[in-house]
C-alpha cells in the first residue's frame, strides 16, 4: 500500500537546480535508501517532503491527500518524523527534555488547562513521560535521561533524535545519514536497531546514507541521485550493477 | 487634503530631498556594519550625535569651520571604532542576542555619558553663513544648505561605491561580509577590516551629524536616538547590506515623513510614527527590502 | 515535590507575610516605596523573561506593554473630580468620566487589554526574527507612545495623569509578584512551557517536531504582555503620575539589565537580579547629585547612574555572559547544599 507519493518534484535556488522531477514512492513498512555523491540534493528532497522547503514545481501525497504546501509541523502531526544530517537538538535542555517536546504536537489540554495542572493535562503529562522513558530505554539512553543532550557523545545524540522523532508518532520516517561517523560494528548495529524500530513501531522508513554496507544491508529499494536527477532506482542487486550508477557513484567511491 | 501651490509643492520636496539625504548618509552607516556583521548598531544613532557636539565645541573654541569639520569627521570615525573594539570584538561568536544587548548598553553609556559630560540641556548649534544663510527662487525661499546637503550625499555615495567595488579595502570589506573564516584564510586582516567598516560608516555618520546640526540648530544628547531608529528602518526599507538601498530608503523615509505632514496635517503628531508603521509594512511584505537578497538557513 | 521542601516554603512564605506584616506597619514611606518598585519589577523582569528568555524572542516592546496596562488601570480607578482636574485641555470621552472602578477588576482589565495588545502586535511582529522583531517591537512600542501623546480625550496627552488614587500597597504588589512567580514556574514546567523553550533552542527542529512556532511564540508573547499591563498598572497606581515620556525605551531597558544581569531563562535569576537592581537604582542616586571637584562641578544631572547600569550591562554580557543564575533554578536542595557545604569550607580556612 501506497504511503507516501511525489508527481516531478523539482526545488529551484536561484538559477540552480537542486532536485530536478523527483518521483518517489514509498510502500508502507518497507525501508528505501536515497544514495547520491555528496552535494546530489539528498537533504533538498528530504526538506521538501517535510515542508521546509516548498518545491517550486510537483506535488507531494502522504497516504493520498496532497501536502505540498504544507508547514513543517503540520506534516509532522500527519504522522511524517524525521532526523537532521547537522543533528539539531535542544541542546542546553536535558535528554529526557528533548524527547518529552516531541510529545507535545499531540496535547489536547489547552494552555490554562496545564497551568491549573487539571487531571485532564496531569493524564497526558503522565503519558508523555512514561512514553518517553519508553523510547529512552529502547534507545539505550534511559540512564543519561537528566544529562543536557549536547554533552552526549555523538553516537548517542543520534540515537537521541531518533527517540525524539519516535516520539512524534510517526508512521512514516526519513533518517538523514543516521550513520554517519559510525565505525563498522557500530553502523551494524544500526542496521538491526532501523529494523527492529520498523517492526516495533510499524514504521516506513526512508533514509539517506552513504555507507554502502549499512544501505545495502537494509534498504528494499534505492533511488541514486546526481546533480538532483535520479539517475537509477531499484532493489539493491539492480543498484549495484548499474552501470550509470557505478559511473557517477560507486565507481568512485567503492573501487578508489 | 488642503491645495497646495506648485511652489509649495516644490518647497516641500526639496526639504524632503534634503532631509532625506541626511537619513541616507546614517542609514548607510547601519547597512555596511549589519552587512559585515548582521548586527544592527544600537550605537550608531549616539555616534552621530556626538559628532553634532564635537563641531559644537571646535567652533566654540573658535576653530574656523574647514577645520573643525574634518576634525570632526575623524574623532567620530575614531569613536565609532572604539564602539566596535569594546562593545562587540569580544563577542565575535556569542549568540546574537548577547551582541544587540551590548549595543544597546554601547548606546544608553554614549547616551548618559553625553548628558554628564554636556549637560541634558540644549545647546544652539553654531550657524556658518556659507551653509546657512537663505536663498529666494520665485516664491520660495530655502536655505543653501538644502541644495548642499543631497549635492555632498551624492558625493560621498559614489566615493564610498568606488572604495567598495574597486579598491582592495572595499574587496576585502566584501570578502568578510560573505564569511569571515573563508576571509581569513586568505589572508585578510578580519579584525581591521572591520574596524575600518565601522570608520567609515561613522565618517559618514559625521557628515550627517554636521549637516543636521546646521539645519536643525538644536542639540542635545538624546536627538541620536529617533534619527538613529529611523535611519536603522531607511536602511531596511532599502534592503539591509544595500548601500543604494540604504540612500534610496533613506529618500522615500525623509520625502515620505515631509509630505505626510504638509498633506495631512491632523497627522502631525503621528510623524515619528510614520517610520514604524513604513518599517512593519515592509517587514511584512517584503522583509529583505528594495535592493536586499534573500537570506535562508541551511537546514 | 518532597514533604520536607512543602514545609520549607510555607515557612518562607509565613516569613514574607510576617516582614510584609511588619514592613506595612513600621517602615517609612520612602522604603516601602522601594519594596514595592521590587516586587512589580520582579513580575516586569518575570513576564520578559518569559518572552525573550524562555521562548527566546527578541522583544523591545515592553514599555508599550506596561504603559497600556498603566492607562487602562489608572483611567479606571481616577475619581470622577480628578479627571474633571486633569482634562483642563479637552473633557474626557463621555463613557469614561463617570466610570469609577475598584482597583482589582481595573487591574485586571488593564492585564486583560495588553493581552489583547500584545496580541494585535504579536500577529504580525512575530512572523519576524532576531533584531528584525526587536526593532519592529520597539516600533510598537513607539507607536503605542505616539498614540498616547496625540488621544487627548482618553489618555490627556502629553500632559498624562495626575491623582490616581494609591491603591498599590505591598499586599497587592508582593501578592501579584508571588502569584507570577508561580505562574511561571508552572507554565515553564509544563508541556507548552517545554515547547517555548524548544523554539528558543532552535526553531527548525522544533517545527519539525511539530510545534506550530506561530501559535506558542503568539501565547508567550501575549502571557507576557499581560503580566507587563499588571506591572504597568501596579506601577501607575504606585507613583499616583503617569505620563507618555515616563514610557520610552529607558524603562525597557531596565528591565533587559535585570533579566540579563539574572540570567536570561531563570526565574529565580529574575527574582534576585529585580530586587538587586531597584534598590542599586536607589542606593545610587547619589550619583546624579552634584560632584564637586575643587576646580570643576559636576551639574547634578540624570545621566551618571545610567552611565554605571549601561557599563554594568555591557560588563555582565562582554565578561559574564550567563548572568548571575544562567538557566539554573533555585531548589530546597542546592539550598542546603550550599549551607551545609559552607562549614566544612570555613573549617578548612582556619587551619
Amino acid at each position: 500500500m501506497e504511503i507516501l507519493r511525489s508527481d516531478n518534484i523539482t526545488m529551484q535556488f536561484g538559477g540552480l537546480t537542486a532536485v530536478k522531477d523527483f518521483n518517489l514512492t514509498l510502500n508502507k513498512g518497507e525501508i528505501v535508501a536515497l544514495i547520491g555523491p555528496n552535494g546530489a540534493g539528498k537533504t533538498t528532497a528530504f526538506n521538501m517532503i517535510t515542508g521546509v522547503y516548498k518545491p517550486t514545481n510537483g506535488k507531494i501525497y502522504y497516504k493520498g491527500s496532497e501536502i505540498t504546501h504544507m508547514a513543517p509541523y503540520q506534516i509532522t502531526k500527519l504522522g511524517i518524523a524525521r532526523t537532521f544530517q547537522n543533528i539539531r537538538l535542544f541542546k542546553d535542555l536535558s535528554v529526557l527534555e528533548n524527547v518529552l517536546i516531541a510529545n507535545h504536537l499531540h496535547i489536547k489540554s489547552n494552555v490554562f488547562e496545564a497551568l491549573l495542572r487539571l487531571p485532564k493535562y496531569k493524564n497526558e503529562d503522565r503519558k508523555m513521560m512514561r512514553k518517553s522513558l519508553e523510547l529512552l530505554e529502547i534507545v539505550g539512553l534511559a540512564d543519561e535521561k537528566h544529562e543536557k543532550s549536547s554533552s552526549l557523545p555523538y553516537g548517542k545524540q543520534r540515537r537521541l533524535e531518533i527517540a525524539r522523532a519516535l516520539a512524534t508518532s510517526p508512521e512514516l520516517l526519513l533518517l538523514d545519514e543516521p550513520a554517519a561517523g559510525m565505525n563498522p560494528t557500530e553502523s551494524e548495529d544500526l542496521t538491526k536497531f532501523i529494523r527492529q524500530i520498523r517492526d516495533d513501531f510499524n514504521l516506513t522508513i526512508f533514509m539517506i546514507e552513504h555507507h554502502m554496507q549499512v544501505v545495502m544491508g537494509i534498504s528494499e529499494r534505492i533511488y541514486v541521485f546526481d546533480y538532483g536527477i535520479t539517475i537509477a532506482h531499484g532493489s539493491p542487486k539492480e543498484i549495484q550493477n548499474n552501470q550509470r550508477v557505478i559511473e557517477a557513484y560507486l565507481g568512485v567511491d567503492e573501487n578508489a | 487634503m488642503i491645495k497646495m501651490t506648485l511652489d509649495m509643492f516644490l518647497q516641500h520636496l526639496t526639504n524632503g530631498i534634503s532631509l532625506g539625504s541626511l537619513y541616507a548618509l546614517i542609514a548607510i552607516g547601519y547597512t555596511m556594519v549589519y552587512g559585515i556583521l548582521r548586527l544592527i548598531n544600537f550605537a550608531h544613532g549616539d555616534i552621530f550625535m556626538m559628532a553634532t557636539y564635537f563641531t559644537f565645541f571646535g567652533v566654540l573654541f573658535g576653530g574656523k569651520w574647514y577645520i573643525v569639520f574634518p576634525i570632526t569627521i575623524i574623532l567620530t570615525a575614531l569613536l565609532g571604532m572604539l564602539v566596535e573594539i569594546s562593545a562587540y570584538r569580544n563577542l565575535r561568536d556569542a549568540p546574537k542576542i548577547s551582541i544587540l544587548i551590548s549595543a544597546i548598553g554601547a548606546s544608553f553609556l554614549i547616551e548618559n555619558l553625553a548628558i554628564v559630560i554636556f549637560g541634558g540641556r540644549p545647546k544652539a548649534f553654531p550657524t556658518i553663513p556659507l551653509f546657512t544663510s537663505v536663498v529666494h527662487i520665485r516664491n520660495i525661499s530655502i536655505q543653501r544648505l538644502t541644495f548642499i546637503i543631497p549635492v555632498v550625499t551624492v558625493i560621498l555615495l559614489l566615493s564610498l561605491l568606488f572604495l567598495i567595488n574597486k579598491t582592495k579595502t572595499g574587496m576585502a570589506m566584501r570578502a568578510v561580509s560573505k564569511d569571515h573564516e573563508t576571509a581569513r584564510l586568505m589572508g585578510i586582516n578580519v579584525d581591521r577590516t572591520i574596524s575600518i567598516t565601522f570608520g567609515i560608516g561613522s565618517a559618514l555618520a559625521a557628515v550627517g551629524g554636521i549637516m543636521w546640526g546646521l539645519k536643525f540648530p538644536q542639540i542635545q544628547p538624546l536627538m541620536g536616538v529617533m534619527p538613529g531608529l529611523k535611519c536603522f528602518i531607511a536602511a531596511v526599507i532599502g534592503g539591509i547590506g544595500s548601500i543604494s538601498g540604504a540612500v534610496i530608503g533613506g529618500f522615500i523615509l525623509g520625502i515620505g515623513e515631509i509630505m505626510l505632514v504638509a498633506l495631512l496635517p491632523s497627522l502631525t503628531g503621528y510623524r515619528d510614527a510614520f517610520a514604524f508603521i513604513l518599517l512593519i509594512a515592509i517587514l511584512l511584505l517584503k522583509p529583505t527590502g528594495i535592493m536586499g537578497e534573500k537570506i535562508s538557513e541551511k537546514v | 515535590m518532597k514533604k520536607r521542601d512543602y514545609y520549607l516554603t510555607a515557612i518562607s512564605l509565613i516569613l514574607l507575610i510576617g516582614f510584609i506584616f511588619y514592613a506595612d506597619n513600621n517602615m517609612d514611606a520612602y522604603m516601602v516605596r522601594i519594596l514595592n518598585l521590587c516586587a512589580i519589577y520582579t513580575i516586569l523582569g518575570l513576564s520578559m523573561n518569559l518572552i525573550n528568555g524562555f521562548t527566546g524572542l527578541f522583544s523591545l516592546g515592553h514599555a508599550g506593554f506596561m504603559s497600556v496596562g498603566a492607562y487602562v488601570t489608572a483611567i479606571l480607578t481616577l475619581s470622577v473630580n480628578a479627571k474633571v482636574q486633569n482634562f483642563f485641555l479637552k473633557p474626557i470621552a463621555a463613557p469614561l468620566s463617570n466610570v469609577v472602578w475598584p482597583f482589582f477588576p481595573a487591574l485586571l482589565l488593564g492585564g486583560a487589554l495588553t493581552a489583547l495588545v500584545g496580541f494585535l502586535i504579536g500577529a504580525p511582529a512575530l512572523r519576524l526574527k532576531g533584531d528584525y522583531l526587536a526593532i519592529a517591537t520597539l516600533g510598537f512600542a513607539e507607536i503605542i507612545r505616539v498614540i498616547f501623546t496625540n488621544t487627548q480625550t482618553i489618555t490627556n496627552g502629553a500632559l498624562g495623569l495626575k491623582g490616581i488614587p494609591a491603591y498599590t500597597n505591598l499586599w497587592w504588589s508582593f501578592g501579584i509578584a508571588i502569584f507570577t512567580i508561580v505562574t511561571m514556574i508552572l507554565l515553564i514546567n509544563s508541556s507548552y512551557g517545554r515547547a517555548f523553550k524548544a523554539i528558543r533552542e532552535d526553531e527548525i527542529a522544533a517545527e519539525s517536531m511539530g510545534i506550530d512556532l506561530f501559535k506558542h511564540k503568539v501565547l508567550s508573547f501575549t502571557i507576557g504582555a499581560f503580566f507587563a499591563g499588571i506591572g504597568g498598572g501596579l506601577l501607575g497606581n504606585l507613583l499616583g503620575t503617569i505620563d507618555p515620556l515616563m514610557f520610552r525605551f529607558t524603562l525597557t531597558f531596565n528591565i533587559l539589565l535585570i533579566i540579563v544581569l539574572g540570567g536570561i531563562g531563570s526565574i529565580t535569576g529574575t527574582v534576585i537580579s529585580a530586587f538587586v537592581v531597584t534598590i542599586a537604582q536607589e542606593a545610587l542616586r547619589f550619583l546624579d547629585q552634584s560632584i564637586n571637584l575643587g576646580f570643576v562641578v559636576i551639574p547634578g544631572v540624570a545621566g551618571m547612574r545610567m552611565v554605571v547600569f549601561s557599563i554594568l550591562l555591557m560588563l555582565v554580557v562582554l565578561f559574564y555572559r550567563h548572568g548571575l543564575m544562567g538557566t539554573n533554578e533555585f531548589s530546597w536542595d542546592k539550598f542546603l547544599n550550599v549551607i551545609s557545604m559552607k562549614k566544612p569550607l570555613l573549617k578548612g580556612g582556619r587551619k
